[in-house]
């Protein structure tokens, strides 16, 4: 069987291809000029001992092994941003549960999924300048109802042991952006696996396990992907916030990759440290992709 | 740099500079921040005249030939170092070059509320000296309720940076000397200065525990500036202070008084903290000579007076810091006035313009933190400081 391909039809074939990458060309400019060369020059910069005013001077891996030594700031910046995975589950099961228990026909329904999901979309800096007022120890909501409960209010962000688990809670207020994705997914279950499971005697919480669960398992790696790699790069809110404190127990490894590069003009080790991030995010991502044959379903897949 | 009223102001004095010099226009490029006037001077287009947001960028600015040196401007334009406070012109000046012209400066000082005093049973009319005295007070006005939380401090914890503390010993931060610049964060002064913080804050309940009461505070600009408000006794601000008393909580009896001092060094009295707003002349500017015209007119008496009217800042020129129709007309100018008066003290402090400033206070920030929540000594603490610091000050070749 001959598939050569005559020279007018390669000739289409070329001139289609030119007019698909005419047609894409604007963002194609857009990101080679601020988004490829930026992140390949950042990798140079690494490299160097960059100051911002000064031209960039060589140094091999010199950034990088001054990171790799920095006990102070370096390794509990990363371990500051580690903490931040026990939201990960927490913000995952929450999302969850809010879905399941919105996943029903009753009357209103819309308004309360409303109500749950309006907290998602309230812009990061607001709601950080919100928290820092309802966590305050002494006039904050939070403490209030607490000590209308008689239970003693933490210091919550004023305090190097509760800010972090202060910043959990908040996130945690966000989840209605998961819960509306999950809803979204518990829609496309097929009732008729339902059907076939409540014939086998499964009871509710067999369903959850065996037919629901497993069927949503993709949107659930999904957000967990999506967490994965927000939890790295959390940033505004100790921006915002604390700045870190107190006492450098919210220093999260992007605010000391902000400072370094934008309030000490340190920028070569700023760039060593956000390829270091990459890597870091790659791997995690990685190791969730390769585990994820065990545990995610694909509708249409051989079991 | 200025926003808001104080924007308008500000370009009250350039309108007026523009209506009297003819051939020449400021333009002021508001909201602009310090990473911004950076990337304009790395990309090649710098403004002609910029002001710092923070004057501790000057020293990395200079170290990297981002700015002109004025020092032949100034002497050609007749100006004379001997017209400026001391404190003032030394902030602009890097290795020995002039980088920065001051334009105002804000003038830190010891502000007590008098009610609070009277309360405690503490004369009223005499504020602590040297700082053991500020102790004694503290002790006795610090109040908690029937739980134990604190409800009353005797001093707030210092909000214009920690570096004011050793200022206070009479640290150090640097030695020029022998053309090498070095870092002395952790020289024995400094460590007695982070010990008698620490001390200070155990008489009124110790760092955490007043760390925790502070952050119930409310905004400085308002009633319940908590000076104002009677949560605190004394606090270490500055000249603004009078004029949002007299705004925001008429009612309160307070006064100024100089920076308390160590007893054991009476030679330390009359200290104050000075921070300049700073104006530089970036390289690569277009027009440097029309720039330094404005620059040598804002030190005349007419611009200082319209400035320090205007943006309520202490004026940095000796002549200036008399001038008789800043401290006249409302009751608040008196109190501004004290500032003025303690700005010309010989023993005025201020952070050494330096390439590695922003880091070596942030490092302070977390050195008293760490000493304070427990986890390390003064000492440990400053010399992981000067370890740090040095390292990065080594990398600024002469």
């Amino acid at each position: 069987m001959a598939s050569v391909m005559g020279s007018r039809e390669a000739r289409r074939e070329r001139r289609s291809i030119i007019t698909g990458l005419l047609f894409i060309s604007p963002w194609l400019v857009g990101f080679l000029i601020f988004t490829l060369y930026p992140v390949i020059a950042s990798a140079y910069l690494s490299f160097t001992d960059y100051r911002v005013l000064a031209p960039p001077r060589w140094v091999g891996l010199g950034n990088y092994r001054d990171l790799f030594a920095d006990h102070d700031y370096f390794w509990p910046s990363l371990g500051d941003t580690a903490f931040m995975f026990l939201e990960l589950p927490l913000s995952l099961v929450l999302g969850l549960v809010l879905a399941l228990l919105l996943d029903q026909k009753l009357r209103g329904i819309a308004v309360y999924r409303t109500i749950l999901y309006l907290p998602s979309i309230v812009p990061a800096v607001a709601s950080a300048m919100l928290w820092l007022f309802v966590l305050n120890p002494e006039h904050g909501l939070v403490n209030a109802g607490l000590h209308a409960l008689h239970v003693p209010g933490p210091p919550w962000l004023a305090s190097p042991a509760w800010a972090k688990p202060a910043m959990i809670l908040m996130d945690l207020w966000g989840a209605g952006g998961g819960m509306v994705i999950y809803l979204a997914a518990l829609q496309g279950v097929p009732t008729a696996l339902y059907e076939a499971a409540a014939l086998d005697g499964a009871n509710a919480w067999q369903r959850l396990r065996f037919v629901t669960l497993p069927s949503i398992s993709p949107v659930i790696f999904f957000n967990l992907i999506m967490g994965v790699i927000g939890t790295f790069q959390y940033f505004t809110q100790t921006f915002i916030m604390t700045s870190g404190g107190p006492n450098n127990s919210t220093l999260f490894y992007a605010l000391y990759l902000y400072q370094n590069a934008f309030q000490y003009f340190r920028m070569g080790t700023a760039c060593a440290m956000a390829w270091i991030l990459f890597l870091l995010t790659m791997v995690a991502t990685l190791i969730v992709f390769k585990t994820s044959a065990r545990w995610v379903y694909y509708e249409g897949e051989a079991r | 740099m200025w926003s808001g009223d104080e924007e308008r102001n500000f370009e009250k004095v350039l309108d007026y500079y523009n209506r009297n010099h003819p051939g020449v226009i400021l333009e002021n490029l508001g909201a602009v921040d310090d990473p911004k006037t950076v990337r304009a001077i790395v990309a090649g287009a710098p403004p002609d005249l910029c002001t710092l947001v923070d004057p501790s960028a000057v020293g990395t600015l200079a170290a990297n030939n981002a700015l002109e040196p004025l020092d032949d401007r100034f002497r050609a334009s007749g100006l004379k170092e001997s017209d400026e406070t001391p404190a003032a012109i030394g902030q602009g000046r890097y290795r020995g070059h002039l980088y920065a012209i001051p334009y105002l400066m804000d003038c830190c000082a010891l502000l007590y509320n008098k009610d609070v005093f009277r309360s405690a049973g503490l004369d009223p009319n005499r504020p602590p000296r040297t700082i053991e005295e500020m102790e004694a007070d503290c002790r006795r006005i610090t109040k908690r309720d029937a739980q134990g939380h604190l409800t009353r401090i005797g001093l707030r914890p210092i909000e214009v940076g920690d570096a004011v503390m050793i200022a206070m010993y009479g640290g150090t931060f640097v030695d020029e000397n022998g053309g090498r610049t070095t870092i002395t964060a952790d020289a024995p002064r400094n460590t007695e200065a982070v010990a008698a913080y620490m001390h200070l804050m155990d008489t009124q309940g110790g760092y955490t525990a007043v760390n925790e009461f502070t952050s119930g505070f409310g905004n400085n600009a308002g009633s319940f500036n908590p000076l104002f408000h009677g949560d605190v006794g004394m606090t270490i601000s500055g000249e603004w202070l009078p004029y949002w008393a007299y705004r925001y909580s008429p009612t309160t009896h307070y006064d100024v008084a100089p920076l308390p001092y160590p007893a054991k060094h009476p030679e330390l009295t009359g200290t104050v903290w000075l921070t300049d707003n700073l104006f530089c002349i970036p390289s690569g500017a277009h027009h440097p000579r029309e720039a330094w015209d404005f620059l040598a007119w804002t030190q005349s008496p007419e611009a200082q007076r319209m400035f320090a009217s205007s943006l309520n800042n202490v004026p940095n020129t000796r002549d200036e810091l008399h001038d008789p129709t800043l401290r006249a007309g409302a009751p608040w100018r008196h109190y501004y006035g004290r500032f003025l008066d303690l700005a010309e003290s010989p023993t005025a402090s201020y952070f050494p313009p330096m390439p590695v400033a922003t880091l070596y206070q942030n490092q302070i920030g977390n050195a008293f933190d760490s000493v304070g929540y427990g986890k390390k000594q003064p000492a440990d603490a400053l010399r992981a400081v000067r370890v740090r610091v040095q390292q990065e000050m080594d990398k600024y070749r002469p």
